[in-house]
Protein backbone atom coordinates (compact mmCIF):
# COMPACT_ATOMS: atom_id res chain seq x y z
CA UNK A 1 0.00 0.00 0.00
CA UNK A 2 1.24 3.31 -0.93
CA UNK A 3 2.05 5.95 2.12
CA UNK A 4 2.43 9.49 2.28
CA UNK A 5 3.54 12.36 4.57
CA UNK A 6 0.76 13.98 7.06
CA UNK A 7 2.77 16.71 9.10
CA UNK A 8 0.64 17.52 11.91
CA UNK A 9 1.09 21.05 14.10
CA UNK A 10 1.06 19.70 17.71
CA UNK A 11 0.55 21.37 20.43
CA UNK A 12 0.56 19.59 24.16
CA UNK A 13 0.57 22.54 26.47
CA UNK A 14 1.77 20.62 29.49
CA UNK A 15 5.21 19.61 27.08
CA UNK A 16 5.29 22.58 24.34
CA UNK A 17 5.72 26.34 24.58
CA UNK A 18 4.51 26.86 21.39
CA UNK A 19 2.93 24.68 18.91
CA UNK A 20 5.59 22.44 16.56
CA UNK A 21 5.34 20.56 13.03
CA UNK A 22 5.77 16.41 13.32
CA UNK A 23 5.73 14.24 10.62
CA UNK A 24 4.07 10.80 10.44
CA UNK A 25 3.96 8.44 7.39
CA UNK A 26 0.35 7.21 6.54
CA UNK A 27 -0.47 4.39 4.00
CA UNK A 28 -3.23 5.56 1.84
CA UNK A 29 -5.68 4.65 -1.31
CA UNK A 30 -8.50 6.64 -3.18
CA UNK A 31 -10.78 6.67 -0.30
CA UNK A 32 -8.57 7.65 2.72
CA UNK A 33 -10.00 11.03 3.68
CA UNK A 34 -7.68 13.02 6.06
CA UNK A 35 -10.07 12.22 8.97
CA UNK A 36 -9.36 8.87 8.23
CA UNK A 37 -5.62 9.50 8.22
CA UNK A 38 -5.91 11.35 11.95
CA UNK A 39 -8.21 8.22 13.12
CA UNK A 40 -5.00 5.94 11.83
CA UNK A 41 -2.17 7.77 13.32
CA UNK A 42 -4.06 8.16 16.84
CA UNK A 43 -4.77 4.81 16.81
CA UNK A 44 -1.59 3.06 15.54
CA UNK A 45 1.15 5.49 16.25
CA UNK A 46 0.21 8.43 18.64
CA UNK A 47 -2.34 8.22 21.15
CA UNK A 48 -1.61 11.20 22.14
CA UNK A 49 -2.78 13.03 19.27
CA UNK A 50 -6.30 15.05 20.01
CA UNK A 51 -8.54 15.93 17.10
CA UNK A 52 -12.87 16.90 16.85
CA UNK A 53 -14.66 14.61 14.67
CA UNK A 54 -17.90 12.87 14.99
CA UNK A 55 -20.19 12.27 11.90
CA UNK A 56 -17.17 11.55 9.12
CA UNK A 57 -20.00 12.67 6.43
CA UNK A 58 -19.49 16.35 6.42
CA UNK A 59 -23.15 17.54 8.30
CA UNK A 60 -22.01 17.69 11.95
CA UNK A 61 -19.13 20.21 11.10
CA UNK A 62 -16.84 19.27 13.86
CA UNK A 63 -13.70 17.97 11.68
CA UNK A 64 -12.23 21.52 10.62
CA UNK A 65 -9.08 22.38 9.89
CA UNK A 66 -6.62 24.08 8.33
CA UNK A 67 -5.35 21.51 5.30
CA UNK A 68 -2.32 22.96 3.62
CA UNK A 69 -3.34 26.88 4.25
CA UNK A 70 -7.06 26.26 3.24
CA UNK A 71 -9.95 25.63 5.72
CA UNK A 72 -11.82 22.06 4.87
CA UNK A 73 -13.43 19.45 6.83
CA UNK A 74 -11.25 16.44 7.10
CA UNK A 75 -13.74 14.04 6.50
CA UNK A 76 -14.53 15.70 2.37
CA UNK A 77 -10.91 15.70 2.08
CA UNK A 78 -8.75 12.89 0.29
CA UNK A 79 -5.35 12.17 0.50
CA UNK A 80 -5.14 11.14 -3.22
CA UNK A 81 -5.58 14.67 -4.18
CA UNK A 82 -2.22 15.86 -2.27
CA UNK A 83 -0.24 12.35 -3.26
CA UNK A 84 1.50 14.39 -6.17
CA UNK A 85 3.06 16.24 -3.50
CA UNK A 86 3.44 13.85 -1.58
CA UNK A 87 2.57 15.54 2.05
CA UNK A 88 0.14 17.29 3.39
CA UNK A 89 -0.18 20.08 6.54
CA UNK A 90 -2.75 19.77 8.76
CA UNK A 91 -2.96 22.89 11.31
CA UNK A 92 -5.41 23.81 13.72
CA UNK A 93 -8.44 26.11 12.72
CA UNK A 94 -6.98 29.54 11.93
CA UNK A 95 -8.26 32.89 14.44
CA UNK A 96 -8.93 30.72 17.05
CA UNK A 97 -6.90 30.09 20.19
CA UNK A 98 -5.30 26.50 20.08
CA UNK A 99 -6.28 24.50 23.16
CA UNK A 100 -4.40 21.18 21.90
CA UNK A 101 -2.71 20.45 19.17
CA UNK A 102 -5.84 20.77 16.59
CA UNK A 103 -8.78 21.69 18.88
CA UNK A 104 -9.12 25.28 18.89
CA UNK A 105 -11.28 27.26 21.38
CA UNK A 106 -14.54 28.29 19.32
CA UNK A 107 -16.14 30.36 22.53
CA UNK A 108 -15.66 33.34 20.61
CA UNK A 109 -17.93 31.96 17.77
CA UNK A 110 -20.60 30.24 19.96
CA UNK A 111 -20.76 33.91 21.77
CA UNK A 112 -21.75 35.71 17.97
CA UNK A 113 -24.18 32.92 17.33
CA UNK A 114 -25.89 33.61 20.62
CA UNK A 115 -25.68 37.25 20.63
CA UNK A 116 -27.66 37.09 17.22
CA UNK A 117 -30.62 35.29 18.69
CA UNK A 118 -31.03 32.63 16.38
CA UNK A 119 -34.24 31.50 16.61
CA UNK A 120 -38.38 32.74 15.51
CA UNK A 121 -38.94 35.17 17.76
CA UNK A 122 -42.50 36.10 18.01
CA UNK A 123 -43.92 39.90 19.32
CA UNK A 124 -45.84 39.36 22.24
CA UNK A 125 -47.70 42.69 23.19
CA UNK A 126 -49.68 41.10 25.35
CA UNK A 127 -47.15 38.86 26.93
CA UNK A 128 -49.69 36.17 26.68
CA UNK A 129 -48.29 32.56 24.50
CA UNK A 130 -50.59 32.33 21.56
CA UNK A 131 -50.68 29.47 19.52
CA UNK A 132 -50.73 30.68 16.01
CA UNK A 133 -49.91 27.70 13.05
CA UNK A 134 -46.87 29.30 11.01
CA UNK A 135 -47.69 28.25 7.41
CA UNK A 136 -45.08 29.77 4.96
CA UNK A 137 -44.87 29.27 1.26
CA UNK A 138 -42.63 28.05 -0.74
CA UNK A 139 -41.59 31.09 -1.88
CA UNK A 140 -41.01 32.24 1.43
CA UNK A 141 -39.36 29.62 2.43
CA UNK A 142 -36.88 29.89 -0.67
CA UNK A 143 -35.80 33.88 0.47
CA UNK A 144 -33.85 32.46 2.95
CA UNK A 145 -33.51 28.58 2.97
CA UNK A 146 -29.47 29.16 1.58
CA UNK A 147 -28.55 30.66 5.14
CA UNK A 148 -30.23 27.99 6.61
CA UNK A 149 -28.00 25.39 5.69
CA UNK A 150 -25.22 25.90 8.08
CA UNK A 151 -23.46 23.59 10.02
CA UNK A 152 -21.42 26.13 12.47
CA UNK A 153 -18.55 24.15 11.29
CA UNK A 154 -16.80 27.61 11.84
CA UNK A 155 -14.42 27.62 8.50
CA UNK A 156 -15.68 30.85 7.41
CA UNK A 157 -14.44 32.14 10.11
CA UNK A 158 -10.82 30.74 9.47
CA UNK A 159 -11.16 32.45 5.96
CA UNK A 160 -12.15 35.44 7.14
CA UNK A 161 -9.21 37.69 7.34
CA UNK A 162 -11.74 40.41 8.91
CA UNK A 163 -11.75 38.41 12.16
CA UNK A 164 -8.67 37.42 11.93
CA UNK A 165 -7.95 41.25 12.66
CA UNK A 166 -10.57 41.45 14.99
CA UNK A 167 -12.04 38.59 17.23
CA UNK A 168 -15.07 40.93 17.91
CA UNK A 169 -16.33 41.34 14.89
CA UNK A 170 -19.84 38.94 14.60
CA UNK A 171 -18.49 37.19 11.43
CA UNK A 172 -19.49 35.60 8.27
CA UNK A 173 -21.62 32.81 10.18
CA UNK A 174 -23.49 34.51 12.80
CA UNK A 175 -24.38 37.30 10.14
CA UNK A 176 -25.54 34.96 7.86
CA UNK A 177 -27.68 33.15 10.46
CA UNK A 178 -28.78 36.81 11.71
CA UNK A 179 -30.15 37.23 8.45
CA UNK A 180 -31.28 34.09 8.04
CA UNK A 181 -33.67 34.93 10.37
CA UNK A 182 -34.38 38.24 9.37
CA UNK A 183 -35.31 36.78 6.34
CA UNK A 184 -37.72 34.31 7.41
CA UNK A 185 -41.41 35.35 7.37
CA UNK A 186 -42.49 33.58 10.53
CA UNK A 187 -40.00 36.10 12.20
CA UNK A 188 -40.46 39.23 14.08
CA UNK A 189 -37.63 40.05 15.52
CA UNK A 190 -35.50 41.95 12.70
CA UNK A 191 -35.53 45.18 15.50
CA UNK A 192 -34.24 43.01 18.28
CA UNK A 193 -31.15 41.96 15.43
CA UNK A 194 -30.69 45.11 13.72
CA UNK A 195 -28.33 47.09 16.82
CA UNK A 196 -25.55 44.25 16.74
CA UNK A 197 -25.80 44.51 12.79
CA UNK A 198 -25.70 48.13 12.84
CA UNK A 199 -22.51 48.48 14.60
CA UNK A 200 -18.85 48.72 14.03
CA UNK A 201 -18.34 45.08 14.74
CA UNK A 202 -21.67 43.74 12.91
CA UNK A 203 -22.33 43.77 8.79
CA UNK A 204 -19.65 47.40 8.61
CA UNK A 205 -16.26 45.48 9.54
CA UNK A 206 -16.73 42.59 6.19
CA UNK A 207 -15.04 43.97 3.35
CA UNK A 208 -16.54 41.45 0.80
CA UNK A 209 -13.33 39.79 0.57
CA UNK A 210 -15.39 36.34 -0.27
CA UNK A 211 -13.53 33.91 1.30
CA UNK A 212 -15.90 32.70 3.67
CA UNK A 213 -18.11 31.91 0.65
CA UNK A 214 -15.56 29.77 -0.80
CA UNK A 215 -15.05 27.43 2.15
CA UNK A 216 -18.26 26.91 3.27
CA UNK A 217 -18.85 23.26 2.32
CA UNK A 218 -22.67 23.67 2.33
CA UNK A 219 -23.15 26.82 -0.13
CA UNK A 220 -24.40 28.83 2.47
CA UNK A 221 -22.62 31.84 0.59
CA UNK A 222 -22.42 33.78 3.72
CA UNK A 223 -20.72 36.66 2.26
CA UNK A 224 -23.80 37.57 0.41
CA UNK A 225 -25.81 37.82 3.39
CA UNK A 226 -23.49 39.85 5.21
CA UNK A 227 -23.33 42.08 2.35
CA UNK A 228 -27.33 41.59 1.81
CA UNK A 229 -27.20 42.49 5.75
CA UNK A 230 -24.95 45.75 5.05
CA UNK A 231 -27.73 47.51 2.43
CA UNK A 232 -31.08 46.07 5.31
CA UNK A 233 -28.51 48.18 7.64
CA UNK A 234 -28.39 50.96 5.66
CA UNK A 235 -31.81 51.46 5.01
CA UNK A 236 -32.57 51.18 8.76
CA UNK A 237 -30.17 53.74 9.24
CA UNK A 238 -32.26 56.07 7.11
CA UNK A 239 -35.51 54.89 8.69
CA UNK A 240 -34.34 55.64 12.23
CA UNK A 241 -34.25 59.09 11.03
CA UNK A 242 -37.75 59.17 9.61
CA UNK A 243 -38.35 57.96 13.54
CA UNK A 244 -36.80 60.19 15.10
CA UNK A 245 -38.13 63.39 13.47
CA UNK A 246 -42.08 62.04 13.76
CA UNK A 247 -41.69 61.10 17.66
CA UNK B 1 -31.42 42.73 28.18
CA UNK B 2 -28.64 43.27 26.31
CA UNK B 3 -26.48 46.52 26.72
CA UNK B 4 -26.51 49.05 24.34
CA UNK B 5 -24.41 49.19 21.03
CA UNK B 6 -23.35 51.84 19.03
CA UNK B 7 -24.87 52.16 15.74
CA UNK B 8 -21.53 52.37 12.64
CA UNK B 9 -21.42 55.92 10.53
CA UNK B 10 -20.29 53.24 7.95
CA UNK B 11 -23.50 53.00 5.74
CA UNK B 12 -22.89 56.82 4.95
CA UNK B 13 -19.24 55.73 3.28
CA UNK B 14 -20.66 52.52 1.90
CA UNK B 15 -23.25 54.16 0.11
CA UNK B 16 -20.75 56.58 -1.27
CA UNK B 17 -18.61 53.93 -1.83
CA UNK B 18 -20.89 51.75 -4.10
CA UNK B 19 -22.04 54.55 -6.11
CA UNK B 20 -18.43 55.35 -6.56
CA UNK B 21 -17.87 51.80 -7.32
CA UNK B 22 -20.60 51.83 -10.11
CA UNK B 23 -19.20 55.03 -11.70
CA UNK B 24 -15.38 53.38 -11.43
CA UNK B 25 -16.68 50.75 -13.70
CA UNK B 26 -19.30 51.88 -15.85
CA UNK B 27 -17.55 56.00 -16.28
CA UNK B 28 -13.98 55.44 -15.85
CA UNK B 29 -12.90 53.29 -18.36
CA UNK B 30 -14.66 54.93 -21.53
CA UNK B 31 -12.78 58.73 -19.95
CA UNK B 32 -9.85 57.35 -19.32
CA UNK B 33 -9.63 55.73 -22.63
CA UNK B 34 -10.53 59.10 -24.29
CA UNK B 35 -9.44 61.75 -21.88
CA UNK B 36 -5.96 59.81 -20.97
CA UNK B 37 -4.75 57.83 -23.83
CA UNK B 38 -6.83 58.84 -27.17
CA UNK B 39 -6.58 62.93 -26.44
CA UNK B 40 -2.97 63.07 -25.47
CA UNK B 41 -1.78 60.16 -28.10
CA UNK B 42 -3.82 62.19 -31.10
CA UNK B 43 -6.20 59.76 -31.67
CA UNK B 44 -9.08 62.25 -31.06
CA UNK B 45 -8.89 66.56 -30.77
CA UNK B 46 -10.56 68.23 -27.86
CA UNK B 47 -9.26 71.87 -28.33
CA UNK B 48 -9.64 74.15 -25.44
CA UNK B 49 -13.17 75.86 -26.68
CA UNK B 50 -14.49 72.56 -27.39
CA UNK B 51 -13.32 71.05 -23.82
CA UNK B 52 -15.02 74.03 -22.29
CA UNK B 53 -18.16 73.73 -24.38
CA UNK B 54 -18.59 70.15 -22.80
CA UNK B 55 -17.35 70.80 -19.26
CA UNK B 56 -19.84 73.77 -19.08
CA UNK B 57 -22.50 71.59 -20.47
CA UNK B 58 -24.60 68.48 -18.42
CA UNK B 59 -21.56 66.75 -19.80
CA UNK B 60 -19.77 68.41 -16.78
CA UNK B 61 -21.56 67.80 -14.28
CA UNK B 62 -21.65 63.64 -15.20
CA UNK B 63 -17.94 64.40 -15.00
CA UNK B 64 -17.25 66.02 -12.07
CA UNK B 65 -19.96 63.80 -10.40
CA UNK B 66 -19.56 60.79 -11.55
CA UNK B 67 -15.99 60.36 -13.23
CA UNK B 68 -14.14 62.62 -10.09
CA UNK B 69 -15.99 62.94 -7.25
CA UNK B 70 -18.02 59.53 -6.59
CA UNK B 71 -14.70 57.28 -7.73
CA UNK B 72 -12.92 59.86 -5.72
CA UNK B 73 -15.15 58.85 -2.08
CA UNK B 74 -14.79 54.87 -3.55
CA UNK B 75 -11.01 55.19 -3.84
CA UNK B 76 -10.93 56.85 -0.12
CA UNK B 77 -12.94 54.35 1.31
CA UNK B 78 -10.81 50.90 -0.45
CA UNK B 79 -7.41 52.86 1.34
CA UNK B 80 -8.91 53.57 4.44
CA UNK B 81 -9.99 49.71 4.99
CA UNK B 82 -7.34 48.55 3.21
CA UNK B 83 -4.34 50.70 5.37
CA UNK B 84 -6.48 48.79 8.29
CA UNK B 85 -6.00 45.10 6.68
CA UNK B 86 -2.52 46.50 6.19
CA UNK B 87 -2.31 46.90 9.96
CA UNK B 88 -1.94 50.16 9.86
CA UNK B 89 -3.01 52.11 13.08
CA UNK B 90 -4.27 55.89 13.76
CA UNK B 91 -7.84 54.92 12.17
CA UNK B 92 -9.38 58.27 12.75
CA UNK B 93 -6.69 60.18 11.43
CA UNK B 94 -6.55 57.96 8.11
CA UNK B 95 -10.59 58.02 7.94
CA UNK B 96 -10.80 61.32 7.95
CA UNK B 97 -7.71 62.34 6.19
CA UNK B 98 -9.55 59.81 3.86
CA UNK B 99 -13.17 61.22 3.12
CA UNK B 100 -11.82 64.78 3.92
CA UNK B 101 -9.34 65.01 0.52
CA UNK B 102 -12.40 63.42 -1.33
CA UNK B 103 -14.44 65.74 -0.06
CA UNK B 104 -12.27 68.80 -1.14
CA UNK B 105 -11.74 66.79 -4.98
CA UNK B 106 -15.44 66.63 -4.91
CA UNK B 107 -15.85 69.96 -4.14
CA UNK B 108 -13.46 71.61 -6.43
CA UNK B 109 -14.46 69.68 -9.29
CA UNK B 110 -18.41 70.20 -8.93
CA UNK B 111 -17.81 73.98 -7.60
CA UNK B 112 -15.62 74.56 -11.22
CA UNK B 113 -19.16 73.16 -12.84
CA UNK B 114 -21.41 75.24 -10.73
CA UNK B 115 -19.14 78.39 -10.63
CA UNK B 116 -17.83 78.72 -13.66
CA UNK B 117 -13.86 77.47 -12.50
CA UNK B 118 -13.48 78.63 -8.64
CA UNK B 119 -9.52 79.27 -8.93
CA UNK C 1 -2.76 27.20 28.48
CA UNK C 2 -4.27 28.17 25.18
CA UNK C 3 -2.00 29.54 21.93
CA UNK C 4 -3.07 32.51 20.32
CA UNK C 5 -1.41 33.82 17.40
CA UNK C 6 -2.11 37.29 16.16
CA UNK C 7 -2.34 38.04 12.38
CA UNK C 8 1.12 39.56 10.89
CA UNK C 9 0.95 42.14 8.56
CA UNK C 10 1.31 39.86 5.97
CA UNK C 11 -1.55 37.54 6.23
CA UNK C 12 -2.85 38.10 2.85
CA UNK C 13 0.14 36.63 1.09
CA UNK C 14 -0.57 33.86 2.16
CA UNK C 15 -3.32 32.49 -0.13
CA UNK C 16 -4.23 33.44 -3.13
CA UNK C 17 -7.48 34.26 -2.22
CA UNK C 18 -6.47 37.04 -0.30
CA UNK C 19 -3.83 38.03 -2.82
CA UNK C 20 -6.99 38.71 -5.40
CA UNK C 21 -8.35 40.90 -2.83
CA UNK C 22 -5.60 42.88 -1.91
CA UNK C 23 -5.09 43.38 -6.21
CA UNK C 24 -8.98 44.78 -6.41
CA UNK C 25 -8.64 46.60 -3.89
CA UNK C 26 -5.28 48.72 -5.06
CA UNK C 27 -7.09 48.83 -8.03
CA UNK C 28 -8.24 52.30 -6.93
CA UNK C 29 -4.16 53.57 -6.72
CA UNK C 30 -4.14 54.54 -10.17
CA UNK C 31 -7.87 55.19 -10.30
CA UNK C 32 -6.29 58.42 -7.60
CA UNK C 33 -3.87 58.95 -10.44
CA UNK C 34 -6.41 59.45 -13.00
CA UNK C 35 -8.17 61.71 -10.74
CA UNK C 36 -5.66 63.92 -10.02
CA UNK C 37 -5.25 64.21 -13.94
CA UNK C 38 -8.53 65.55 -14.37
CA UNK C 39 -8.47 67.58 -11.78
CA UNK C 40 -5.65 68.93 -13.23
CA UNK C 41 -6.95 68.75 -16.87
CA UNK C 42 -10.31 71.07 -15.10
CA UNK C 43 -7.99 73.92 -13.70
CA UNK C 44 -5.37 74.24 -16.84
CA UNK C 45 -9.21 74.39 -18.97
CA UNK C 46 -10.01 77.45 -16.88
CA UNK C 47 -6.62 78.77 -17.06
CA UNK C 48 -7.24 79.44 -20.76
CA UNK C 49 -5.70 78.18 -24.22
CA UNK C 50 -2.11 77.62 -23.53
CA UNK C 51 -2.75 75.76 -20.26
CA UNK C 52 -5.19 73.75 -21.74
CA UNK C 53 -2.41 72.75 -24.65
CA UNK C 54 0.09 72.24 -21.56
CA UNK C 55 -1.98 70.28 -19.77
CA UNK C 56 -2.86 67.57 -23.28
CA UNK C 57 1.13 67.77 -23.80
CA UNK C 58 1.52 67.05 -20.25
CA UNK C 59 -0.51 63.89 -20.20
CA UNK C 60 1.20 62.77 -23.60
CA UNK C 61 4.66 62.54 -21.42
CA UNK C 62 5.29 58.68 -21.22
CA UNK C 63 5.34 57.93 -17.67
CA UNK C 64 2.16 59.60 -17.15
CA UNK C 65 0.46 57.63 -20.36
CA UNK C 66 1.55 54.28 -18.71
CA UNK C 67 0.03 54.87 -15.41
CA UNK C 68 -3.26 56.18 -17.07
CA UNK C 69 -3.24 52.77 -19.00
CA UNK C 70 -2.82 51.04 -16.07
CA UNK C 71 -5.91 53.09 -14.62
CA UNK C 72 -8.00 51.88 -17.49
CA UNK C 73 -6.81 48.29 -16.88
CA UNK C 74 -7.83 49.05 -13.34
CA UNK C 75 -11.04 50.01 -13.81
CA UNK C 76 -11.91 46.89 -16.08
CA UNK C 77 -10.46 44.26 -13.02
CA UNK C 78 -12.17 46.70 -10.65
CA UNK C 79 -15.50 46.32 -13.44
CA UNK C 80 -15.07 42.81 -13.16
CA UNK C 81 -14.88 42.11 -9.88
CA UNK C 82 -17.88 44.78 -9.17
CA UNK C 83 -20.24 43.04 -11.24
CA UNK C 84 -20.10 39.66 -10.04
CA UNK C 85 -20.65 40.83 -6.57
CA UNK C 86 -23.74 43.24 -6.91
CA UNK C 87 -26.16 40.52 -7.92
CA UNK C 88 -25.12 38.98 -4.93
CA UNK C 89 -25.67 42.05 -2.54
CA UNK C 90 -28.77 43.09 -4.25
CA UNK C 91 -30.62 39.73 -5.69
CA UNK C 92 -33.10 40.81 -8.13
CA UNK C 93 -36.28 39.51 -8.05
CA UNK C 94 -38.83 39.92 -11.47
CA UNK C 95 -42.17 38.37 -10.74
CA UNK C 96 -41.16 35.73 -7.67
CA UNK C 97 -38.68 34.94 -9.87
CA UNK C 98 -34.83 35.51 -9.20
CA UNK C 99 -33.13 37.09 -12.21
CA UNK C 100 -29.84 35.18 -13.41
CA UNK C 101 -26.73 36.39 -11.80
CA UNK C 102 -25.35 36.28 -14.93
CA UNK C 103 -27.96 38.27 -17.01
CA UNK C 104 -27.01 41.10 -13.99
CA UNK C 105 -23.06 40.82 -15.31
CA UNK C 106 -23.87 41.17 -18.91
CA UNK C 107 -26.49 44.06 -18.03
CA UNK C 108 -23.68 45.53 -16.32
CA UNK C 109 -21.16 45.17 -19.30
CA UNK C 110 -23.85 46.70 -21.63
CA UNK C 111 -24.02 49.43 -19.50
CA UNK C 112 -20.07 50.10 -20.21
CA UNK C 113 -20.40 49.16 -23.71
CA UNK C 114 -22.97 52.12 -23.83
CA UNK C 115 -20.64 54.98 -22.15
CA UNK C 116 -18.12 53.31 -25.05
CA UNK C 117 -20.46 54.00 -27.68
CA UNK C 118 -21.81 57.17 -26.44
CA UNK C 119 -18.24 58.88 -25.56
CA UNK C 120 -17.61 57.57 -29.58
CA UNK C 121 -20.66 59.65 -30.91
CA UNK C 122 -19.20 62.89 -29.06
CA UNK C 123 -15.65 62.57 -30.07
CA UNK C 124 -15.69 61.16 -33.46
CA UNK C 125 -19.29 62.19 -34.13
CA UNK C 126 -20.67 65.80 -33.57
CA UNK C 127 -18.22 67.32 -31.91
Amino acid sequence: MKTMEIRIQRYLPEQHSVPQVESYQVPFDDSTSVLDALNHIKEEQDSSLSYRWSCRMAICGSCGFMIDGEPKLGCKVFLRDYAAAGTVLIEPLAHFPVERDLVVDLEQFMQHLDAIQPYIIKDRPNGVTEMRPNKQTPAQLDKYQQFAACINCGLCYSACPQFGLNPEFLGPGALALAHRYNLDSRDEGRAERMPLINSDEGAWSCTFVGYCSEVCPQQVDPAAAVNQAKVLSAQDMVLQLFRRKKG
Amino acid sequence: MRKAVKRSDEPVWWALFSGGGVCFAILVPAAAFFLALALPLGWVSLDHEQALAAFTSIFGVVFAGGVIALPAFHAAHRIRHGLYDLKFGARGLIKWLAYGLATLASIYALGCWFVRFLL
Amino acid sequence: MSYKSELGRTWWLKNPAFKAYMLREATVLPLVFFILCMLAGIYSLGKGEQAWQSWVVVMGNPLVLTLNALALVASLYHAATFFVLFPRVMPVRLGGQKVPDNLIVIAQWAGVAAVFVLAAWVFWGVL
